[in-house]
């Protein structure tokens, strides 16, 4: 049984916990470079201004009923890893899918799955003091439906709990689902799953799965055996480009060294760019972690840590660059690690490319760059072209006007609290 | 499957290599006694996930030992009891406040005697956000504590 768990409307929940006074109010967070609306409150919602507006086009009469802010990843990554660390105490094992996502290996907890679930939102909420949602099901694929569908609910704990494949609400749900808002179909697989009849993700779940694998692939397949209650997919297989990339392996031998993590670090990099430039994406922002192996009876680590980008970006050297100074954060000397990965969110498409005044948009030359780098690697095979080692390089600010306090990792930067 | 309990570290680990061996190759009669340092972090810091720092502004509560500038570790996973200080929202803000009362009837204690007690009991706009586990003073006239 797994469960995914995604904190609500994460970015603004941070600006809000040690600002209580915007709760109620209209908040709206900006991308890197105050450029537009990435994360918006449900008041912000209800003004009716619409995802990745450009900041500059919000009506000057509706942007004085809002407060917008700078994004701090600072403070949301290290919130982030708060989320993971009150839940990875309460379950089995943890994998982290995105900045304010991860899912949970639920098998072998005891008790009703509904108190669970309701359980982990009250130690989120009490500990960290931010509202998550729950879904609970029997495969990754479900579990994030059910989380969309506990989102929906009006009162407190919004869980979700589709215990087996044939619950009603499940195939009431499924009925009426659009097969858009399934992973991994991809607008033309929809269209000619279109062709033959199948709508909705209801349809494609009771299709037969031998003629789906014949005639639309593996993918596909799994993704209906998914949906019919059927664990067969990996964390690391959802992670679609629409909101972020997650590259990550295990090692087969624990890891010691800094270099060696910093060539997985590199490996992964090369990965996770070409994945970006695959779907013609660029990324805002990058997260590294990288952890023992909670099975063994080992000095545990866990840690993760994210990095806005001053402008976004496409380029594998610079990414791996950036990776490899959150690398050199998180690693402890000594330590067996087992797991490392690296995550690209604030994801957008690579044409839109926004100039920014302070740091300098991707270059015709680093796309010239890349565009080369791909086609040998796709020509030659991957293992041509490599990364070699970066020298980490100058510090990467951003701008950012309207940027909150880093409230839980600068000592000058901490809440103040009133006794006046 | 098997369960398995997931420690959690916070950013920081200390461990005493096992043995530690002189210049001449004996091992020390140290050995059996090694201890690992004391961690101030630790000890004052048990749950990192829940435990935030932050800044005391003002000097309405310096009869209580609470001076502006003052270092606050908050827990929020602890459960306030009576007499806890505590971290609560009043009209949007944060602010330091004593807790009294029981049960349903709880209620912060005002900072100053001539101000009213506030009732907690969800009907008022204040609520706690944290309680207040430790405070750091600095002792010497110095800048307030930084890193």
């Amino acid at each position: 049984m797994y469960a995914l768990v995604d904190a609500n409307n994460f970015y603004v929940s941070c600006e809000r916990l040690f600002a209580p006074h915007l709760e109620g109010r209209a908040v709206g967070v900006l991308s890197n470079n105050d450029g537009c609306v990435i994360a918006r409150s449900e008041e912000f919602k209800a003004l009716g201004i619409p995802m990745g507006i450009p900041t500059h086009k919000i009506a000057p009469a509706l942007r004085r009923r809002t407060t917008l802010c700078s994004s701090n990843y600072t403070l949301y990554g290290d919130l982030s890893a708060r989320i993971q660390q009150v839940l990875a105490a309460r379950v089995p094992a943890l994998e982290p899918y995105s900045i304010d996502e991860c899912f949970l290996d639920l098998r072998g907890l005891p008790g009703d799955l509904g108190s669970l679930g309701a359980g982990l939102c009250e130690a989120v909420a009490r500990e960290v003091g931010l509202p998550v949602s729950v879904g609970i099901a029997p495969t990754r694929t479900l579990a994030k439906l059910a989380n969309h569908r506990a989102k929906r609910q009006a009162g407190r704990p919004q869980v979700c709990v589709w215990a087996h494949g044939n619950d009603r609400d499940l195939h009431a749900t499924l009925a009426a689902l659009p097969l858009s808002a399934v992973w991994g179909i991809g607008e033309r697989l929809q269209c000619r799953l279109l062709d033959h009849g199948i709508d909705t993700a209801g349809a494609l779940r009771s299709a037969p799965i031998n003629w789906l694998q014949r005639r639309f692939g593996v993918v596909v397949a799994r993704t209906a055996l998914e949906l019919a209650g059927q664990p067969c997919l990996a964390g690391t297989d959802l992670a679609t480009p629409r909101r972020s990339i997650l590259c990550s392996r295990s090692f087969r031998q624990a890891l010691r060294q800094r270099a060696s993590l910093a060539a997985a670090l590199r490996y992964h990099c090369q990965r996770a760019g070409e994945k970006l430039r695959r779907d013609d994406l660029q990324a805002g922002a990058i997260g590294v972690f990288l952890r023992t192996n909670p099975f063994q009876n080992v000095v545990q680590h866990r840690a993760s840590l994210w990095a806005p980008l001053p402008a976004p970006s496409a380029d594998t050297l610079y990414l791996n660059q950036l990776a490899q100074q959150l690398l050199d954060e998180l690693w402890e000397a000594g330590l067996a690690y087992h797991k490392l990965g690296v995550m690209l969110t604030d994801l957008s498409p690579r044409q839109h490319q926004q100039a920014s005044l302070l740091a300098p948009a991707e270059s015709p030359t680093q796309v010239q760059l890349m565009g080369a780098w791909d086609s040998i690697r796709a020509r030659f095979g991957r293992a041509a072209l490599t990364l070699g080692i970066q020298a980490p390089d100058a510090d990467w600010q951003m701008h950012s006007r309207r940027r909150s306090s880093r409230y839980t990792t600068r000592w000058d930067e901490l809440p103040a609290v009133r006794a006046r | 499957m098997r369960l398995t309990h997931v420690p959690q570290c916070a950013a920081r680990k200390s461990h005493p290599t096992l043995q530690r061996r002189g210049a001449s190759g004996f091992p020390s009669p140290a050995d059996d006694y090694l201890d690992t340092p004391l961690d101030l972090h630790r000890q004052l810091v048990p749950r990192p996930a829940s435990t935030f720092f932050m800044r005391v502004d003002g000097d309405a509560q310096a009869d209580a030992g609470f001076q502006h500038g003052d270092l606050l570790v908050v827990d929020r996973a602890l459960a306030p009891q009576r007499g806890d200080w505590v971290v609560a929202v009043i009209d949007g803000e944060l602010c330091l406040r004593r807790l009294d009362g029981r049960h349903q009837r709880r209620w912060l204690c005002p900072p100053t005697p001539h101000r009213a007690r506030l009732p907690l009991d969800g009907e008022s706009d204040c609520r706690l956000w944290g309680v207040v586990h430790y405070v750091i003073h600095g002792c010497r006239q110095a800048p307030p504590l930084n890193a």
